[in-house]
């Protein structure tokens, strides 16, 4: 966990991460049903920022590929923010195949072909709606969601465009890095931002799901 | 009688969970471990009666030390204690030797029914 440490004990994070851990192999789950395949998930990585290195993090965190799809979505509850999911572009191409669509038909060096687009959408929708559902149901809150929305940029218009967070944000991080095992060059990134007005809410769930256990 | 057991979870909030899930009034005599390499090492120290095995870790994942583990001691009861519960994952650690899964979070109830399995299996009980 990175500053400002005294926002959660040590033992607030390792109870977010391992929250973290069960809401994502659930939403892989999930995406597994749907798609025929398997995800491959890392240890979830709990992060705490504020302002300007929230921004600098995440766009550091963007920088594994020049060209990226990003699938944005809301979701307000007790635990309110908002989900990023990342993909190197490109990626949309092995998903369509794993989905049994061979044609795709259109020039993917112009950006996603709209059935791309779809798709992608499609399994942010899926990761996303199942891990905040999951997490949220973990920590006994209700969220509801704005739609999904996909963000296709270059790394450049990330930095310059303000796109990932605001230098007065304060920031949880959640990062989850998956990979398909039928594709592996299909790696992805799960971010869940939220912010200071969430804290005190998340900081007295987390606890109270640690005590649930007697 | 299940009486030695051995918890491998880098999370020390999930192996915290899971002594809080073992049934009451036993005396358990518990290792921990927080990575598969720990856990194989510790298992080849200990042998333990019953193992709950995490999958998703660093160093070394649960899937190598389930492997590694039912390698030194093909008779071992790990039960597989995970968070990636997609079917071809529990298809997979069922193939390497699993004795059982249990889906985090886990649950005193079925903590405690997949020991009274262990035991079963332990005392040469055919349903187990």
């Amino acid at each position: 966990m990175s500053e400002p440490g005294y926002l959660f004990t040590e033992e607030e994070a390792d109870i977010l991460q391992e929250v973290m851990n069960i809401a994502f192999g659930k939403a892989s789950a999930e995406l597994a049903e749907v798609i025929d395949i398997t995800v491959i998930l890392s240890v979830p990585e709990i992060r705490l920022f504020r302002g300007e290195k929230l921004h600098c993090y995440l766009i550091d965190q963007m920088r594994f590929a020049e060209r990226l799809s990003l699938v944005e979505q809301g979701f307000i509850g007790r635990f309110r923010g908002s989900a990023l999911l990342g993909f190197p572009q490109g990626a949309e191409e092995c998903i369509l195949r794993l989905m049994g669509e061979e044609e795709l038909g259109e020039d993917v060096a112009e950006g996603p072909s709209s059935l791309g687009c779809e798709a992608l959408l499609e399994v942010g929708n899926i990761l996303i709606g199942a891990c905040i559902g999951k997490l949220s149901e973990l920590l006994k809150d209700y969220v509801t969601y704005t739609p999904p929305r996909l963000l296709v940029e270059d790394y450049h218009a990330l930095v310059d465009g303000g796109l990932l967070a605001r230098a007065d944000d304060v920031g949880i991080t959640m990062k989850t890095m998956f990979s398909f095992e039928e594709a592996e060059s299909v790696t992805g990134y799960l971010f869940l931002l939220t912010d200071e007005s969430s804290l005190s809410w998340l900081k007295q769930a987390l606890n109270d799901y640690l005590d649930s256990f007697g | 009688m299940i009486r030695k057991l051995l918890i491998v979870d880098d999370s020390p909030i999930a192996r915290k969970i899971t002594r809080k899930c073992l049934p009451d009034g036993r005396d358990f005599d518990i290792r921990e471990a927080g990575n598969g390499q720990e856990g194989v090492d510790l298992y080849g120290q200990e042998r333990p009666d019953c193992t709950f095995l995490d999958l998703t870790m660093p160093v070394m994942d649960g899937f190598e030390a389930l492997a590694r583990i039912m390698q030194q001691d093909p008779d071992a009861l790990v039960i597989v204690c995970t968070a990636d519960v997609q079917e071809k994952v529990l298809q997979r650690v069922a193939n390497l030797g699993a004795f059982r899964v249990i889906k985090k979070p886990p649950s005193k109830e079925n903590i405690t029914r997949a020991l009274e399995l262990a035991e079963a299996r332990q005392q040469g009980g055919a349903d187990a």
